[in-house]
């Protein structure tokens, strides 16, 4: 049920825990050169006051109880603490907020504030049309877990103050525990059980995000993690890393649900294949959904959390300000709650189960072993060549 | 009295000049001649209810009042067609309240509907009061829509063939009942009819065919 | 003055009519006004993309083929109810399944009857597939159609003209293909083009049970309109550009089926053949009970799944029923319940009302424009026609409220208001004006008394219409209103896109609600409520 919708949502690139090093120098050297405001400052108390009474309408994806359930305590909290009115408004598509601000092309906006991240966050950041400085000015963004996660740069786009992190995404599966009994999965073990257990493997079909998500764990393990993965997809390099994902794709299709001549629209549609027991797993970006959904007893106790062998890719989920935002400063103030610890101990702890994203709540247990994303211009190339080869 | 002067029916190819016609009260004149010559086209032009494809000229004079270029709606003539077209989502009682004139002493829903019922027991009818149009045989429709016509008091009445559907049987019938209402009201009447049968010996009749004329067409 | 006061009315009237036919005209251009300049490359890109032609030739086969299909099967079943006086009433039927919105029987169909299905052995019937959908487009809009017919048939002479038919010698099936057929035909033209729209640009049933190797059309266009990466923009654009090309082709495929099929019964009507392949079987009597069935079935499926009841659990039982989720989320959707009620009550009135003011100003000049022209709402590609009145409504800074979501749904109930109107309204005989007239009633009030009162049950079958798809509007409710002003369907479509099925359940059920009521509702008061031929 937590299944974060991200859909259309990262498509670049985005820096992982390979690069951790590299990550944490580039995310230290950031740390050091924003100035954090304290909240006791005078400017953060000017912000209190000027957002009191106000109302900031939230766009963000509804279609998860969880999510939509935090949200409504989180509504409780700032209301209580703030006199902020949080107004949450379920969108289906978190490109729906990306095409009003759009039409509304830097007039007044309906919106004060956005869950977004990759091309989304990419094409707003590019129009001009967020607010820019948030980490400066939003005190709690000095607990942000810069040094551990990667989340200064969101698909190869840097945030640069245009969005706050808010939780983390980690391709996972979730798979029945006897038919997938180590912990971590290999592209070959994954044909064997579709072999032994025809018509219960499948993946969202791309450019659906999981989907293609999917592709990118495969085609790491069978070119066991190449580096050219993470550079600008040369044509040699397409020439001599792709043709074993289609050589694998090839054998693994005609074993798959529906023999391979359909596949689920989304990973919702997967979740409620394998609810249904048609399928043997599910696609996932939230790392504790499987937890969280045995616990509600929406799937079965057997149930088990799995990942790739070289690690989960992983990215952040993030908040943003349209720059023509009604109440930016009540909205600032709502990002800044998100940030703070007792709502990122209720997101992650609560029914939601999202990581936390600062320093004091950061939880090894919590995560998988990280895999960076690859380039965003394998992205691209894969879906291509998926959509011709198997697409029509 | 009904008067018309200098009427003249005008199509494409023929025309029509008519005499000068006087029906007196408690007179009924007959239209006749062959289908297709115009005589509903009259019957409809005396209504109120202009024909598009032929012009009409002429005066109506009702009553001493010239009523030619009134609406329908104020020129208070009755009429009673093949169809009869009762209202099919009124009972027979409320088709004849829809038709009674709008005065004072018929203000409220429970006068009208007792009047209605006055005139439906006069002709011997109150026990069709509750049923609607759909359940009346042909001769009944035809004896409430002529009640219904003449519950307006209209000060001409005018019959666009108003038997044609009926059985021979029930035609007769229902002729020398129509005939003996129409005379009790003391108003006249112009009856279209293209059946000799139908017609009374009393009434006088007009046949169209009479006064048609070929018009000299210019592209001959 | 009279004159004056006549003419001033007529003008009003126009620009109203006007006003509101021409929104879709705006919506569309405003929408779909190029953001970057064209490129062939662009186009070229388009073409290219891989299976594109199948998926047309897929969506447009569908899309036609569903609706001619349900079309048929509807004019079969209403053969055999026509004349039953038992059955007569069988709208009334119709309501839960009219009511029930196209995805939700998308997902009980396929969980009652594909593989892994709960209550039979395994149908056939494939997840995802050309089969599956039309049978859920077939199955949601026979209903449909039988309510178009059923309007259509309290103004039209049937059975007189199957008694001429029979007194000629002809059995009643061959009377009803002869006579019936050919006019119910050319009334229900534009319920057919608003079915085959549907169906050509319908995104959600296509994703639930659609095929996507390759996916549909109206799929691919939805997505790439959606879309923010390099280049979907542009083709989004291409693609609108040839959904509206297909709109036009498949007007002109219904246009030629219509002309074909009143050559066929002439034809075979002149003749006076036997003609064998039209017999109309009884067996269609058992549609209503069959969908009635299933319905219940569905309705069953999606009460237990919203009480928590788990079909695949190692042992399910009743007990683990519940009514949790209920008590927790009725504190939410009260209020979304309420908006929709308001704004659909709202709508569907005024588009009700706007419908009999455009026919009524298009008698009194005595011609009739062309149908698609008053359905534009309906046939234009919905996505970019409601961008376009979202940057108007933007550029006019009007603020988010419950009236701006009204005249946005406003075009899409006059459509079917008119849709369903138009029919009866032109079967009504003008003489019962006249008559009126003759009694001394004015213009305005012969209209009102006799004409108005004729259509009444056209007219509750209309707003039972415009009502519920006002209810079901998603796209516009969420881009003019900001998705600030909630109602029932935006809440079930979020809830849609989750992966809780006890949620989603509840949200389909009460989303069937309002207009089950309606569709119930209107069913009675039809009968109440004589029309010109009346019972």
């Amino acid at each position: 049920m937590t299944s974060l919708r991200f859909k259309v949502l990262s498509r670049r690139f985005i820096l992982c825990l390979l690069w951790i090093f590299a990550a944490a120098v580039q995310a230290q050297s950031e740390s050091t050169t924003v100035d954090v405001i304290q909240q006791s400052s005078k400017q953060w108390q000017q912000t209190l006051k000027a957002a009191q009474g106000q109302s900031v309408y939230f766009y963000a994806w509804g279609g998860s109880k969880a999510v939509n359930d935090y949200l409504r305590w989180a509504t409780r909290e700032i209301a209580r603490q703030y006199r902020i009115r949080l107004i949450h408004v379920k969108v289906t598509d978190p490109s729906e907020p990306v095409s009003r601000l759009k039409a509304e092309n830097g007039r007044t906006s309906a919106i004060d504030l956005i869950w977004v991240n990759g091309e989304n966050f990419a094409y707003l950041k590019q129009q001009g049309f967020l607010m820019g400085n948030l980490w400066a000015t939003i005190p709690n963004s000095s607990n942000l877990a810069v040094d551990k996660l990667p989340i200064t740069v969101d698909f190869g786009e840097p945030m640069e103050g245009f969005e706050v992190p808010w939780g983390i995404g980690q391709f996972n599966l979730i798979a029945e525990k006897a038919l997938y009994p180590a912990q971590q999965l290999s592209a070959a073990s994954l044909l064997d059980v579709a072999k032994n257990h025809p018509q219960t493997v499948t993946y969202p079909r791309p450019p659906e995000f999981h989907g293609t998500t999917f592709l990118k764990q495969l085609l790491i393990d069978l070119s066991h993690g190449d580096p050219r993965l993470y550079q600008l997809a040369s044509e040699q390099a397409k020439s001599e890393l792709l043709p074993a994902l289609w050589q694998y794709l090839d054998k693994l299709h005609p074993h798959l649900w529906q023999q391979g001549l359909a596949f689920p629209s989304s990973s919702a549609e997967q979740f409620l294949l394998y609810q249904q027991k048609n399928l043997s797993m599910a696609v996932s970006f939230n790392p504790n959904q499987w937890l969280k959904e045995k616990s509600t007893q929406q799937i079965s106790e057997s149930s088990e959390r799995r990942y790739f062998t070289h690690g989960a890719i992983t990215n952040s989920h993030n908040l943003a300000i349209p720059k023509h935002a009604p109440n930016s400063e009540a909205a600032k103030v709502v990002i800044n709650f998100m940030l703070s610890e007792k709502a990122q101990r209720e997101k992650f702890s609560g029914v939601w189960g999202d990581p936390s994203v600062i320093t004091t709540l950061f939880d090894e247990k919590a995560t998988m072993p990280a895999h960076p994303e690859l380039h965003s211009s394998w992205h691209v190339v894969i879906e291509d060549i998926w959509q011709q080869k198997y697409g029509g | 009295m009904l008067e018309v002067i200098d009427c003249q029916i005008e199509a494409k190819t023929w025309c029509i000049t008519l005499p000068d016609i006087q029906v007196h009260k408690g007179e009924l004149l007959v239209v006749t001649g062959p289908s297709g010559i115009g005589k509903s086209t009259l019957l409809h032009w005396l209504l109120g209810n202009n024909p598009q494809h032929v012009s009409i000229k002429g005066q109506i004079i009702l009553s001493g009042a010239n009523i030619t270029d009134l609406p329908i709606e104020q020129r208070q003539v009755g009429l009673l067609m093949q169809d009869v077209l009762l209202f099919p989502h009124l009972d027979v009682q409320d088709n004849i309240c829809f038709a009674l004139p709008k005065s004072q002493q018929l203000s409220s829903k429970k006068q009208r509907r007792a009047a209605a019922m006055d005139l439906l027991e006069q002709i011997n009818l109150a026990h069709l009061a509750v049923r609607y149009p759909q359940n009346l045989s042909g001769g009944e429709r035809s004896r409430v829509g002529l009640i219904r016509a003449l519950a307006n008091q209209p000060q001409v009445m005018l019959l666009d063939e108003p038997f044609a559907a009926l059985d021979p049987n029930t035609r007769q019938q229902m002729g020398a009942w129509a005939f003996q209402q129409l005379a009790q009201q003391d108003i006249p009447s112009v009856m279209v009819s293209h059946d000799v049968e139908d017609i009374p010996v009393s009434a006088q009749q007009l046949c169209l065919a009479d006064y048609y004329h070929v018009l000299e067409s210019n592209n001959q | 003055m009279a004159t004056k006061v006549r003419r001033l009315g007529l003008v009003c009237g126009w620009s109203l009519v006007a006003g509101i036919s021409m929104l879709p005209i705006l919506g569309i251009v405003v929408g779909l006004w190029p953001q970057e300049p064209l490129t062939f490359a662009g186009f070229e890109s388009f073409l290219g993309y891989q299976g594109l032609t199948t998926s047309i030739v897929m969506t447009l086969l569908t899309a036609i083929l569903s609706s001619l299909i349900s079309l048929y099967i509807a004019f079969v079943v209403y053969s055999q109810y026509h004349l039953s006086q038992r059955l007569q009433s069988f709208e009334k039927y119709l309501a839960p399944l009219l009511s029930m919105p196209h995805l939700a029987i998308a997902i009980g169909l396929v969980f009652l009857f594909s593989d892994g299905s709960i209550f039979f052995v395994d149908s056939g019937l494939p997840r995802k597939g050309l089969a599956t959908l039309t049978l859920t487009i077939v199955i949601k809009e026979v209903p449909f159609f039988l309510l178009i017919f059923s309007a259509l048939g309290r103004q039209l002479p049937i059975k007189n003209w199957l008694l001429q038919g029979k007194a000629l010698g002809y059995q009643a099936y061959r009377c009803w293909w002869f006579l019936v057929f050919p006019p119910l035909l050319k009334q229900s033209r534009l319920a057919l083009l608003a079915a085959t729209a549907y169906t050509l640009s319908v995104v959600d049933v296509s994703l639930l049970v659609g095929p996507n190797i390759p996916e549909l059309f109206a799929v691919s266009v939805y997505r790439w309109q959606t879309s923010f990466a390099d280049g979907d923009q542009v083709l989004g654009f291409w693609s609108n550009v040839l959904l509206l090309l297909l709109l036009v082709v498949s007007v002109s495929l219904l246009y030629a089926h219509e002309k074909l099929a009143f050559a066929g019964c002439k034809s075979l009507a002149t003749q006076g053949r036997r003609f064998l392949v039209g017999r109309i079987s009884p067996i269609f009597k058992a549609w209503i009970p069959l969908s009635g069935v299933l319905t219940a079935l569905m309705i069953l499926v999606f009460v237990l799944w919203s009480l928590g009841y788990d079909w695949h659990s190692s042992r399910p039982s009743f007990s683990q029923l519940s009514t949790v989720l209920w008590r927790d989320e009725w504190l939410f959707f009260a209020l979304p319940l309420q908006n929709s009620l308001l704004i659909a009550g709202l709508a569907g009135l005024l588009g009700v009302a706007l419908a009999l003011l455009a026919l009524e100003l298009q008698r009194q000049r005595g011609q009739y424009w062309p149908d698609y022209y008053w359905l534009l709402a309906i046939i234009l590609p919905q996505l970019s026609m409601v961008l376009g009145w979202q940057i108007l409504h933007i550029w006019l800074q009007g603020g988010y409220h419950s009236g701006w979501i009204v005249l946005s749904h406003l075009p899409f109930t006059f459509a079917y208001g008119y849709l369903v109107l138009k029919g009866p309204f032109q079967n009504v005989d003008e003489r019962y004006e006249l008559l009126a007239a003759s009694f001394g009633y004015s213009l305005w009030q012969s209209w009102w008394l006799v004409r108005f009162r004729l259509l009444l049950p056209a007219i509750f079958t209309g707003l039972a219409i415009a009502f519920s798809v006002s209810v079901a509007q998603y796209i516009p409710t969420i881009m003019i209103g900001a998705g600030r002003v909630t109602t029932i369907t935006t809440e079930a479509v979020v809830i849609g896109t989750g992966s809780q099925q006890n949620l989603i359940a509840l949200y389909v059920l009460l989303q069937s609600i309002l207009p089950f009521m309606a569709f119930f509702i209107a069913a009675l008061l039809a009968r109440r409520f004589r029309g010109s031929v009346g019972g």
